[in-house]
Parts: structure tokens; sequence; C-alpha cells
């Protein structure tokens, strides 16, 4: 029985068919306090029109949706999919890892993580409250994913804020603000934006990257900052569909409503800062985790010796597509943040210098640094908004980004590696300045080039 | 047993204007130590580029047959699909990742072909521990293998030359090969560790049934190594033979042995 459950035909099929169900209900309409089961069953059978042709229940729209896509991926992994090696492994002695250190660094988190959870009850201004939230959370959110694409695969991107954006406009899509209409024949709440905006966005990071990949260092920057300005002139100049530079119509606030549960987040700002705490959380998880698993060492054999590391079976435009993509998902959830936060979005808010802004958060922290670049978009974000909010004589709005400038040349001359930089970037850069790699690349052109 | 490992028929590889490989055929039989010579410029590096999948030429076959039964056309495939078929290669100039350990160099090799496991390494559940555990375990084992263990937490940046090949020798049998090119291992090595270095390719070939294909300059190592040569002299082939054939052969002692290199023999 249990060979059964886990063997892979049966483990796919109730991944899809659990997948299936997660999104009917997810996109279906709310939930009822009077009639619990309304919200699911309804989800179900509401009938909707299939693919324009005719009506038909929600379920099977989803279902046929789902089989479609589960026949691209049989077709992918037949006609495009190398067949998997597995190397063969014999027992020998274990690797021992240092468990000792790693709790002492737990204790470290955990009081981090319950200084964050008491701070809203400590500060109790509405401007700090508000800027905890949307000028703090979540720039470290996307720096924490900036830091994925610029610090573990060292690709710049100087275009982030696109999928900012993306992630934004597809919550206004989907909640109905947008003059195009909702999808799904009516508007759904916010909080189920998120995973929807996540999934668009990483489509839109693997759009953007198949192509452009290819490129290496200033090629692929200027890419990108093309990019985001193709972006922010869409959201501009599409009128129709956009709603132009006038912007979205009101966005709701997030409801979680499903079947007799309901949670509402209004106008106080504290409940969406535990909200993207939470999500703050969740993402430091998952990018540590990838950090050090072989996802991680495939991005650092990447930006290290790319030909090296494809002589080694990694395939670099994969992880680099990847990279790509999963920076973008914690953008994507950041945009989603701003758009239900704020209630109205505006192609003002996503241009160039925003994407400038959170580069200099992972630099100033320390590419490739986790833990470094969430102290340093804390810090820099803090300072910024505390010159905002009490400026000094003479300090007027624009001129942050003359004091940001000034710290990144600052940062460049005499901590180039950042305030708090992984051991691995430290190493690289002492590498570069010594001189050494760049004798080896002067071997390594002779030997491409040797006739 | 009967196909060869590789099978190189009329290979043309042109740069512009300029002929680096010119009709080159070859073939590679399995288990055998095969080497490459030739001087400087002779298309040595373009054709192991070639072989790998880094270089595309423009004309000729090249076939790689890991078991006898799936030939896999080389030319057009990406180096990263040449090395899942079973080949693996060092540098010339040795390429490490200059700022990884020498246990995160090879363990990079170890894993590159278990597909992507995004997903996998998010969780991190019991599958992915096992397989963190096993090519763990498999780095320790290459690792002692070429007698790197004691250094497995140095950098391999500040490895001796000597170790670096050894390493760079690790990680690519990491990848579970049927094949290992190595590009002038010896370069750069002092004399003791030259005879380390022979002694552990020969060993690469007995002990884990690894094929070489091996180009060297140091005309000793590969005398003593190599079961069969080929000789390059301007992007062709122009010998091929036993060593003993090899050396009497008048074709080569003029264009190799003869000229520059006839000194540099005599000094080691």
């Amino acid at each position: 029985m249990k060979n059964f459950f886990s063997s892979p035909l049966v483990k796919r099929v109730g991944a899809m068919v659990a997948l299936w169900a997660t999104v009917t209900v997810m996109t279906g309409p709310p939930g009822n306090p009077a009639q619990p089961t309304l919200g699911f069953t309804s989800s179900f059978t509401e009938r909707v029109s299939f693919f324009g042709l005719f009506p038909t229940p929600r379920g099977v729209l989803f279902a046929a949706l789902g089989l479609i896509l589960a026949g691209i991926v049989v077709l992918y992994r037949r006609i495009l999919h190398t067949p998997v090696q597995r190397a063969k492994a014999s027992i020998v002695p274990t690797y021992q890892s240092i468990s000792a250190k790693r709790s002492v660094r737990g204790s470290w988190y955990a009081a981090a993580l319950v200084v964050a959870i008491m701070l809203p009850h400590v500060v109790t201004d509405p401007f700090w409250q508000s800027a905890m939230v949307s000028q703090i959370a979540i720039y470290t959110l996307l720096a924490i994913g900036l830091n994925v694409v610029v610090g573990f695969a060292g690709l710049l991107d100087l275009g982030f804020v696109a999928f900012y954006a993306i992630g934004a406009y597809v919550t206004a899509w989907v909640t109905g603000a947008l003059p195009i209409g909702a999808p799904f024949h009516h508007v759904i709440d916010p909080f189920w934006a998120i995973p929807i905006a996540i999934v668009f966005v990483m489509i839109a990071g693997v759009l953007l990257g198949v192509p452009t990949l290819r490129l290496r260092g200033d090629y692929l920057a200027i890419v990108t900052l093309g990019f985001g300005e193709i972006i922010t002139l869409f959201a501009n100049n599409l009128y129709g569909i956009t709603g132009g530079s006038t912007g979205s119509g009101e966005i709701p606030h997030f409801v979680f409503h499903v079947g007799n549960l309901k949670y509402l987040w209004g106008l106080n700002p504290v409940p969406y800062y535990y909200l993207t705490l939470g999500f703050v959380v969740l993402f430091l998880i998952i990018f540590s985790r990838l950090e050090h698993s072989r996802v991680g060492r495939a991005w650092i054999a990447i930006r290290e010796d790319e030909v090296a590391a494809e002589s080694l079976g990694v395939n670099p435009l994969k992880y680099k597509v990847m990279a790509f993509a999963i920076g973008a998902a914690s953008a994507g959830f950041a945009g989603v943040m701003t758009a239900g936060q704020s209630f109205f979005i505006n192609p003002a808010t996503f241009t160039l210098s925003f994407s400038i802004n959170i580069l200099v958060l992972v630099i100033f922290g320390g590419m490739g640094s986790i833990m470094g670049v969430v102290i340093g978009s804390l810090l820099v974000q803090t300072v910024s908004m505390y010159l905002i909010h009490t400026p000094p004589a003479g300090f007027q709005n624009s001129d942050l980004y003359i004091y940001l400038g000034a710290l990144l040349i600052a940062m460049m001359i005499f901590r180039p590696a950042g305030l708090w930089p992984s051991k691995r970037r430290r190493r690289e850069i002492a590498l570069v300045e010594s001189g050494e790699e760049k004798d080896q690349r002067i071997v390594m052109t002779q030997t491409g080039e040797e006739l | 047993m009967s196909t060869p490992l590789y099978d190189v028929t009329n290979v043309t590889l042109r740069f512009g204007g300029v002929t680096s490989l010119n009709n080159v055929s070859m073939h590679h039989n399995r288990g055998e130590i095969l080497a490459v010579i030739g001087p400087n410029g002779a298309g040595k590096t373009s054709l192991f580029n070639s072989l790998t999948g880094v270089y595309a030429p423009q004309e000729g076959t090249i076939v790689f047959d890991r078991d006898g039964s799936s030939p896999l056309s080389v030319i057009g495939k990406k180096p990263h699909r040449v090395s899942a078929a079973g080949v693996a290669r060092t540098f010339q100039a040795s390429r490490m990742f200059p700022a990884m350990t020498a246990f995160e160099n090879v363990k990079i090799g170890a894993e590159s072909h278990r597909g992507f496991g995004v997903i996998g390494a998010m969780v991190k559940g019991p599958s992915t521990r096992r397989h963190e555990r096993e090519t763990d375990e498999r780095t320790w084992e290459l690792l002692r293998f070429v007698g790197l263990e004691q250094q497995a937490n140095v950098i391999s940046n500040s490895l001796n030359y000597g170790a670096r090949r050894r390493l760079e020798i690790a990680r690519g049998l990491a990848t579970n090969p049927t094949v290992l090119l190595l590009d002038e291992p010896a370069a750069g090595t002092n004399p003791s560790e030259k005879v380390e270095l022979t002694e552990l390719i020969r060993r690469v070939r007995d002990e884990m049934g690894v094929s070489i294909l091996l180009i060297e300059h140091d005309m000793k190592l590969v005398m003593s190594l190599a079961e069969r040569l080929y000789v390059l002299n301007f992007g062709s082939v122009i010998a091929e033979g036993t060593p003993e054939e090899i050396r009497a052969n008048p074709d080569v002692i003029e264009a190799y042995l003869g000229s520059s290199d006839a000194g540099n023999e005599g000094a080691h």
C-alpha cells in the first residue's frame, strides 16, 4: 500500500488533483458564514463559459486547463528532456556538519523574530507603523529577491521593478480594479491574488530570461534596464488595459474568506505588517535553503566559471532562468502587498530609480549574503524614512538619492563586499583584487584561441 | 565492446579563414589510454573542445557511444549534454571554482546530473537529504581516491598546482563518466608530482574503468602512459600508432620530436 502511494504516477496525479481543487476554490466566489459549504461547492458548480465556447461548470474548465498543462509537460519531457543519470554511491563514512554553531545562530534568529513580532506594539507612531510595511518590510522582501539574482547567480538586473509592477498590476487585474475587467468571471480577493501574481511574475521572469540570459555582464544589465522601462511604458500607455497614468481603480483590502473562516485586513497597517513579516520569513527560509542546496552551488559554479560548470553538466541557462524566476517571485509578492495595502497603484511608483534603490540595499548589505541584505535593507530604509519623516534643515525628499549614491560610492571604496558579506563573496573579491583570477582569465583566453 | 567509444570522422573546424582541424579522423577504443600529441598550435585543444561540445565543427561527424548501444552525435550538443552522456574533462589552465573548497568543487560534479530539485531544495524532504548524503559520500570517496582528503576544506585557489590537477580529475570523475579527457594534466607540475599524476591516471583507468584521452607535452609521461597515440600537426593527423611506432616514425620526428621539443625531452 505504501508503495502504491509513493509511486511517481500516483504522486503526480495526486498533486494535479490537489492543484486543481485549490485553484478552483481559490478563484471561486467567497464563502458565506450562513452556509459554510457553499463557498466550496459553488466554486466547482458555478457555470462559466468554456473558453468562450459553451457554458460549463468551473470544475470542468479547470480540469481541462490542467489536462492541457499536463500534456505540455509530458511533451516537453518526451522531446526535450535528457534522461537523468544516477550517480552510484557506495557506503563510506559521512560528512559531519557543524551543528553546535548552527544552534547558536538559530537562537539569534529566534530573538530577531521575537523583536520583529513585538515591534508594532512598541512603535505606535502611525507614520512609522505604515513605513514599517510599505517602506521597510516590502523593501526587505524585494532586496532578498534581487539578492538571489544578483548575489547568488551573479546576474546584474537593473529592471527588477518590472516584476514588482507586474505583481501589483496582476492584483489590480484579478480584483477588477483595471479597465480591462477581472478574469475568472468574477472578482477575487487580493489575498488569493498572491499565488496568481507569483505565477504570472515567474512566467514573466522565464519569458524575459530565456532569450536574454545568453548575454553576459553589461549586456544583460542593459536588456533588463530596457525591460523595466518597457513595463513602465506599457503601464503608462495602455489606457484600455492598465488605466494609463491615472492608474488603477480602487483595489479592495485583503480578505481571507473560505467557508466559515473570514479575516479582513482594513486600514490599520499592523495586520499587513504581520502578513508581510510572515512572507519575509518564508522567503528567507526558502532562499537560505536554496543557497545551501545543489541549486545554490550550481549558481555559484556558474558565477565563478561558467565554462567549467558547463563541462560538469550544469546547464547555465536553466539555472540562470531559475534564479530570475525565483527572484521575481518575491518581487511579485511585494507587488501584491503594495497593491493590497495602498488600494491604488499608478505607473509613477515603478521607475528606474526604484530598481536602483533595491540594488543599493543589496550592495550595501553584501551581495550573496541573505542576512547582510536583510540588515542592509533595514538600516538604509530606516535612515531614509527618518530623513523623510524628520528632515534636517535644507533636506528635501529628492535629495535622498544623492545620499544613497554617495553611500554606494563610499561602500565600493572602503568595503566592496558589503556591510556583512558572505564568506565566499569576500574570497572572490579578494581574488579579483589580488589579480590572481585576472591572470587565470588571460591564460584562459589564450587557451580558447589556441588554434 | 565492438564499437569504439569515440568515433571521429573527417572533422574540419574553421575560425573564419583559419582551419584549426583539417579532416581529422580518429577513434578511441573502450578502456584505452589514448594520447594526442603535437606541437603548440597543432589543434589539440580545438579537438578537445570539439569532442566536448564547446566548438561545433563545420564538417564531419563525432559519435560518442557510452555503452555500445546509445550513440550520441556530439556536434551541436551543448557541453552540459555531452557531460550528461558520460564525458568528463579537465582544462589546460586548470579551471577550478576558485573561491570554493576542494570538497565543494568535487560535489558540484557529483550532483550536477541529478536534475533540478528546486522544490526538493525548498522543502528539504527525506529524499533530498538522502541525495545530499549520497553525494557527500561520493565526494569523500573521490577525494580519498586522488589523495586530497586532508585538504577537503581548503579553498581550491590556495592549493598547489599538483593538487589542483588531482582535484580537477576528481571533479571530472564525480560526474560518473565513461571517458575522461585530460588537457595537459602535467603542465606546471614538478617531477615528483608528475610521477604521482602518472600513477593516478593509470589508477583511474584500472580501478574505475574510465577510458582516458590525454593531451600532453611531456613526452616521457605520454610515452610511459599511452597505449596508442595520434600525432597532430597544423590541424591534421600525421601519424597514429603505439609509442614505439610513433618514436620511429620519420614524419613525427621531423614535425615534432626532431625539431624544438627534442631538446626539451632530453632535459627531463
